[in-house]
């Protein structure tokens, strides 16, 4: 716990309130956990109904999924792994006070986010013009399905709020790369990226199960 | 201070190295067809297997104060919670009601 006799405590962002620097980074690491487990819950609730739903509609999940495309899932799962290792490498940049590499790699996070949306968007828009819409407004004869929107409605829903935590994370790595850049990041303080980071690597989670979940249905 | 690991370049391409073998891996086996239930248990397990590498390695569960494995741990409790009693209803109803 708190080391007290910490000299890391002259920050510039060192709040008054916290015993030590130590104090107030493992503070505001306990606190993002805690909204990880909301986040987690949040999802959870997605999770559960796709479960409900896909024990009901076995068959479904199976012809509905040979909409997907694996292989831009699959690109789509290393480009996160990815993003995931230069945070990581981020991090350990600030620890290192290696501060030049703290924005190289933040700024490579920021490219492979931006990747990833990307792709995604080539993928919802081509089921767009197949007619492939969620719930009442799908539009598309493909799947022999009575069910057949249930499953896109998931989809669409699961990859959307996912897709959401994808920009507001792209969002919170602009920030950081700009602070970065403002050399307000070294060895004594990088709490906003491990924190930003603990985030990432979670939204990389809930990607690694959506991938199988939707696209490597049998 | 267990808050302030630094990992080393070597762990850290070594995990990520491991999550794009998994990658590949449970994309690979999708092409062998193993029968059901068990291609849904294989491709969840690899999942797991992966979501752990990045709990413990790069989300620095592994050196951290036990407290945050704990939060996590709660929250996906909670998670198994909400899915078992939901299913204690959806799998035993005579017939899919709503039916949508």
């Amino acid at each position: 716990m708190a080391d007290h006799s910490s000299s890391t405590t002259h920050s510039r962002f060192f709040q008054h309130h916290f015993v030590d620097a130590d104090q107030q980074f493992e503070t505001a690491k306990m606190g993002m956990w805690i909204f990880l487990v909301t986040e987690i819950l949040m999802f959870g609730g997605l999770f559960a109904a796709y479960i409900v739903f896909r024990l009901w509609y076995p068959d479904l999940f199976t012809q509905a999924s040979t909409q997907l495309n694996t292989f831009w899932g699959g690109v789509n799962t290393v480009v996160l792994i990815g993003s995931s290792l230069t945070v990581a490498m981020a991090i350990k940049s600030a620890q290192l006070n290696q501060k030049k590499n703290i924005a190289i790699n933040l700024g490579i996070t920021l490219a492979l986010a931006a990747v990833f949306m990307v792709i995604k968007y080539f993928e919802w828009t081509h089921k767009f013009e197949l007619g492939i819409f969620p719930g009442q407004f799908y539009d598309f004869g493909g799947i022999e399905h009575e069910k057949a929107n249930v499953f896109f409605s998931l989809y669409y829903l699961m990859t959307g709020l996912h897709g959401i935590h994808v920009l507001i994370g792209m969002g919170l790595m602009g920030w950081l790369l700009w602070r970065s850049l403002k050399n307000h990041f070294d060895s004594e303080y990088y709490t906003p990226i491990e924190i930003t980071g603990l985030y990432w690597h979670l939204v990389d989670i809930i990607w690694i199960f959506l991938f199988p979940l939707f696209y490597l249905i049998e | 201070m267990s808050g302030h690991h630094i990992s080393t370049d070597k762990t850290l391409l070594s995990v990520a190295a491991a999550l794009l073998a998994l990658t590949i891996l449970t994309v690979g086996v999708t092409y062998i067809h193993i029968p059901a239930p068990w291609n849904i248990i294989t491709a969840m397990g690899i999942a797991v297997v992966k979501a752990g590498l990045v709990a413990l390695f790069f989300m620095n569960l592994y050196w951290d104060e036990r407290f945050n494995s704990m939060l996590l741990i709660a929250g996906l409790a909670f998670f198994g919670l909400l899915v078992a009693l939901t299913l204690l209803d959806t799998l035993f109803r005579a017939e899919v009601i709503p039916a949508f």
